[in-house]
Formats: C-alpha cells, sequence, structure tokens
C-alpha cells in the first residue's frame, strides 16, 4: 500500500515539475520578444526603466539555470508574478477566482456522481429492456453536445426567454445582499452552470456503473442470494451496487481533469468568475503570465484532488487495504 | 479470407440499428462537406444581407453581426470540423499505435516508461493545457490539429497495448519467433493486422472528441481565425450576444445541432465496431 501511494505521489510530483517546465520554457522559446510573453502587449509603451525593471525581476539577465531557480523559487512562495493587464498580483487574483470554481466543480462533481451511479446501476438491472436502451442513447446523446452550447441553450431558455434565473455572474452585481438573501442569490446564480456542468459529464460516470454493474449481476454470489430468495432490492442496494461502485471512484479521479477543463469553458458562457473564466478572460487580452499562471493552479487542483482519491480508494476496497 | 472477414463486420454493423445510423450520418456530413460549394446560397465570407437579418425566403437561418448568410457558414463549416477532427484522430491514433505496439511488444523497461508517460499525459487537465499551447503557439488551423492529436494519443495507446499482449501469447506469433521471423515481418503480418480493428474503433472514437475539443477550443477565440468552423460560428453568437435575444433559434441551436449529431455519428459508429471486436458484448444484448 505504501509503495503504491509512494509511486504515485512520484508520478505527481513529476507532472507537476513537468508542467512547470512547460510553463517556464514556453515564453523563453517562443519567436518574438519574451517580455511579450511575460509583462504581455504593452511594453511597446514601456520606458526602458520600466523594461529594465522587469527584465531584472524575472531574471532575464541571468543565465537560464539562475532564472529557472528563481522561477521555481518564486511559484513554491506562491509569487505568481504580476498581472501586467489587470495591474495586480496574480497570487490574488486566483485566491478571489479559486473558491466559486471549486463550489461549480465540487457540487458537479458529487451530482453527476450520485445520478450517474442511479441511473447506471438501474440500466443495468434492465439490461436489454426498453428502459436501458432509452437511458443509454439518452446519456450517449448527452455527451455528444459541446458543453458551452448547453449553457448556451439554458441561458437562453431559462434566463433570457423565462426569466427565471439570472444571465450570468456568481452574485448580484452592486447588491448587498447579507446572510440567507444572499446565500439565495448565490444559489440562484448558481443553478443554470451547475445544470449544465453535471449534464456534460453525468455519461462517463454512468456508462461505468452501467458496465461494471453488469459484471457484478453475472457473479456466482448474486445467483445464489437470488437463489436463497434474497429480497431484490437487497440484492441490488446491498450485493450488488456497492461491489460495482469500485470502478466508479477510478473514474470520479480521472474526471477531475474533464470536470475543471468543462468548468473552464461553462464558466466563461456564465462569466461565471472561476478559474475558468480568468483564463479566457487572460487569453481574450493576451495576458501571458496570467493564462500560465491559471492553468498551473488547475493542474496543482487536479493533482492534488487525484492524491485525495488515491488515497481514500483503500478504504473503498479492502483489497486493496490489505 | 479478408474479404470475408470485412463482409462479416459489414453484415454485424449493417444488423446493428445503431452502427447503420451513425454510418448514415456520417455520410450524410461527407456529402455536405464535399458539395457544400453546391449546397451553400452564397459565398460564407461574403457580406449579402443586412446584419442581424432574420430568417426570411433569401438568409433561410438569418444573417450574422455583419451579414454573412448563417446557412451557408453552417454548410461550409462542416468541412472544417469534419476535417480537423478526421486528422486529429488520425495523428493520434497513429501516435497511439506506435507507443501501444513498442510498448507491448518489447516490455520490459521501454513498457514501463512508456506507460508511465501515458499515466503522466491522463493526470494532466486536457482542455486547460490545450488553451495554453493554443495561446503561445497562436490559434490555426494545424496548430489546433497539432495540440489535440499530441495530447489524445495516451487512452488509445493503452487499449493498443493490451491487444498487442493478448496477439503476442497467440500461437502464430509465437511459432513465427521461435523459428526466427524477422521483427519486422512479426510486426507487420501478424500484430499490425489484429491490431486494426481496434484502431479503427479507437479511432472513430477520437474523431468523435477532437470535433468536440476543436468546437470548445474556437468557442473560446482560439480557433483559426481564417476558417470559420461550427464552434466560430458559436464565438460570434456569444461574443455578440445573440443567445440573449430571440436569435438564439436560427444562430445558436443549429450550430449546437451539428456538432451533436456529428459526434452522435462517430459515437454510434464506434459503439457498434466495439460490439463486432468483442462478442461478449453482442451476446449479452
Amino acid at each position: 500500500m505504501g509503495k503504491f501511494l509512494a509511486s504515485k505521489f512520484l508520478q505527481y510530483v513529476i507532472v507537476i515539475f513537468l508542467m512547470l517546465t512547460l510553463n517556464f520554457l514556453l515564453p523563453r522559446l517562443m519567436p518574438g520578444n519574451p517580455l511579450i510573453f511575460l509583462a504581455g502587449e504593452d511594453v511597446g509603451f514601456m520606458s526602458s526603466a520600466e523594461k529594465e525593471a522587469i527584465l531584472e525581476k524575472h531574471g532575464l539577465n541571468q543565465s537560464i539555470w539562475q532564472q529557472y531557480g528563481t522561477y521555481i523559487k518564486h511559484i513554491f512562495t506562491g509569487d505568481f508574478g504580476y498581472s501586467y493587464q489587470q495591474k495586480r498580483p496574480i497570487t490574488d487574483l486566483l485566491m478571489e477566482r479559486l473558491p466559486w470554481t471549486l463550489l461549480l466543480t465540487g457540487l458537479g462533481l458529487v451530482i453527476s456522481t450520485v445520478i450517474g451511479v442511479l441511473f447506471g446501476t438501474i440500466s443495468a438491472w434492465r439490461r436489454g429492456t426498453k428502459t436501458d436502451a432509452n437511458l443509454l442513447t439518452m446519456f450517449m446523446f448527452l455527451s455528444a453536445m459541446p458543453s458551452f452550447w448547453v449553457g448556451m441553450i439554458l441561458v437562453s431558455i431559462f434566463a433570457a426567454q423565462l426569466g427565471w434565473f439570472p444571465v450570468f455572474g456568481a452574485e448580484a452585481a452592486w447588491s448587498n445582499f447579507k446572510g440567507v438573501d444572499r446565500f439565495i442569490d448565490i444559489v440562484e446564480h448558481l443553478v443554470l452552470p451547475l445544470t449544465t456542468l453535471v449534464l456534460i459529464s453525468v455519461t462517463s460516470t454512468f456508462m461505468i456503473m452501467r458496465y461494471s454493474m453488469l459484471n457484478v449481476l453475472g457473479e456466482d454470489y448474486i445467483m445464489m442470494a437470488k437463489a436463497k430468495g434474497v429480497k431484490e432490492k437487497v440484492i441490488k442496494y446491498k450485493h450488488a451496487m456497492r461491489n460495482a461502485l469500485l470502478p466508479v471512484a477510478t473514474v470520479f479521479m480521472l474526471s477531475l481533469g474533464f470536470t475543471l477543463g468543462g468548468a473552464t469553458v461553462i464558466e466563461t458562457v456564465f462569466a461565471y468568475p472561476g478559474v475558468g473564466r480568468l483564463m479566457f478572460e487572460s487569453v481574450l487580452s493576451r495576458d501571458y503570465p496570467l493564462i500560465q499562471a491559471t492553468f498551473l493552479i488547475i493542474t496543482f487542483s487536479v493533482v492534488i484532488a487525484n492524491f485525495l482519491a488515491d488515497l481514500l480508494y483503500p478504504l473503498l476496497d479492502p483489497k486493496v487495504g490489505k | 479470407m479478408e474479404k470475408q472477414k470485412w463482409k462479416r463486420y459489414w453484415n454485424v454493423i449493417s444488423s446493428n440499428n445503431l452502427g447503420l445510423l451513425g454510418i448514415s450520418l456520417l455520410v450524410i456530413f461527407l456529402l455536405i462537406a464535399l458539395l457544400a460549394p453546391l449546397l451553400a446560397p452564397f459565398d460564407p465570407t461574403a457580406r449579402v444581407g443586412a446584419p442581424f437579418s432574420k430568417p426570411n425566403g433569401d438568409f433561410l437561418l438569418g444573417t450574422n453581426d455583419i451579414g454573412q448568410d448563417i446557412l451557408s457558414e453552417l454548410l461550409y463549416g462542416t468541412r472544417v470540423s469534419l476535417l480537423i477532427g478526421i486528422l486529429a484522430a488520425l495523428i493520434s491514433i497513429i501516435l497511439g499505435c506506435l507507443v501501444g505496439i513498442v510498448s507491448g511488444y518489447y516490455g520490459g523497461k521501454v513498457d514501463s516508461f512508456l506507460m508511465r508517460l501515458v499515466d503522466l499525459v491522463l493526470v494532466i487537465p486536457f482542455l486547460p493545457l490545450m488553451i495554453l499551447l493554443a495561446a503561445f503557439i497562436g490559434p490555426s488551423f494545424w496548430n489546433i490539429i497539432l495540440v489535440i492529436s499530441l495530447l489524445s494519443w495516451a487512452s488509445p495507446a493503452r487499449v493498443i497495448r493490451s491487444q498487442v499482449l493478448t496477439l503476442k501469447t497467440k500461437g502464430y506469433v509465437e511459432a513465427a519467433r521461435s523459428i526466427g521471423t524477422s521483427i519486422k515481418v512479426i510486426l507487420f503480418r501478424h500484430i499490425l493486422p489484429g491490431v486494426i480493428p481496434i484502431a479503427l474503433s479507437q479511432f472513430v472514437m477520437a474523431a468523435s472528441h477532437s470535433i468536440l475539443i476543436e468546437a470548445s477550443l474556437s468557442f473560446l477565440g482560439l480557433g483559426d481565425p481564417f476558417t470559420k468552423s461550427w464552434g466560430t460560428i458559436l464565438y460570434y453568437a456569444q461574443a455578440r450576444g445573440a443567445f440573449l435575444t430571440d436569435a438564439w433559434i436560427w444562430w445558436v441551436l443549429p450550430p449546437g445541432l451539428l456538432i451533436t449529431t456529428l459526434v452522435i455519428g462517430f459515437a454510434f459508429t464506434g459503439y457498434s465496431l466495439e460490439e463486432i471486436l468483442n462478442p461478449r458484448l453482442r451476446k449479452e444484448r
């Protein structure tokens, strides 16, 4: 067990190290003035003293190895640099946006897993029936839809046409809601983006749960339970579902990256002030340091969540635990 | 023998409703892409009407913010989305086959190194990395294909590796090895033919993913500015606020429906191919 975790840990350290190196090299390897990538398009308007200060800060006058050392040191002390477009330290921007993304993706993952597991169980239990075929077709259609488009359609229908939900943002602008009112306001803003995220990410859980449940239902102990006359509900939920859940845990980990990626696009549609939207804004304004920082923070989140899932896995699977 | 095998595939695909539907959809889209100049009423790049026109006799799906015919844009957009999807999938499957075959056949240190690499690639959050790369190397037709395929080879590689592992233990491969057949002959005559069917189903699945990814990148403004795909059309619809007005019905709905249908076409085809390859699934139904 310890060996498994250690090798996983090593793997994640390598991922982070590689992504940091990629981030370090991108602005320095691209043709053109690296200053533009480090400080934004405004470089043309800067005085030579200001340029000198930026060169100094990133140590661009030093050797590449010294630069790399400085870069790594900055990242690990929580200094992601400065956004010259937004005129603010990037770390502040990230901290402001991160909670919203965690709220959206966290809830999205939990809800889509629950829905996927439930429908996957039903579908497998009624294998070969019309219910199964309908569910399969429906979930395949869901996974074929582009996430941002689902979001746009939901906004068009439920926000613009029917007016049931706000069109964008995470909170009403210029309102000073407190307590319960603020909570309701946040929930109202969350409904549509969350629905979109659940709709696009539910299929992978459903497919895996259905497949895993089909395998479990073929096992001898299920036959045995049936032969003994155990109640259908007990077989379904206690015997079969619990054992079929294991592969879902693996998919849960793998879908973290997908969900965070999906959130990037969905946050853009809803102008939801999360890290994904920040990444889009920085792409629009060609704010390269900010693009890199948002990418890094998303990668860190995925890696940390993966590792947490690895830690929890043995609790689910007694075979790994022993 | 080979011919019979393909005929059997065809029989299973065509006896399977989903597969037949999938292939028909793909054929229809292929025809639209090829015949776009004949089908489209206008040049999609020309300003032919008043901006923001509602659908009418001349413009069946209205016009966009600079007066281009949306229907013509959609018909021509089929070419871009289909081409990017297929090319990106093709490159990633070729990479996946290379890695999978080398890894599975040679085993040992090469195998464990390559599989570690696959694990690494699978952990990285896909879309954000693509956004980062696309932002730095700049949006263009080939860059998008490059970015998608460089990041999509990992899971096909794993599937193909496990197929190679199975093939390696087959009697005829072991026989060929024991009589000292050259590696080249074994790989090309014995391993590759066994890998191709799985590679085909992986390719179809990869194409459906690539189309969705291309749409997302274009929607984020990272698509090729000179070739309008369906995702690009939606980018403009979003940027001009079309989805907040009645225009959502003719400007936002159609491109998304087309993307969904094309992806479904690939997915259904892939699903039925998998059924052929995995007879256990077939019997269960």
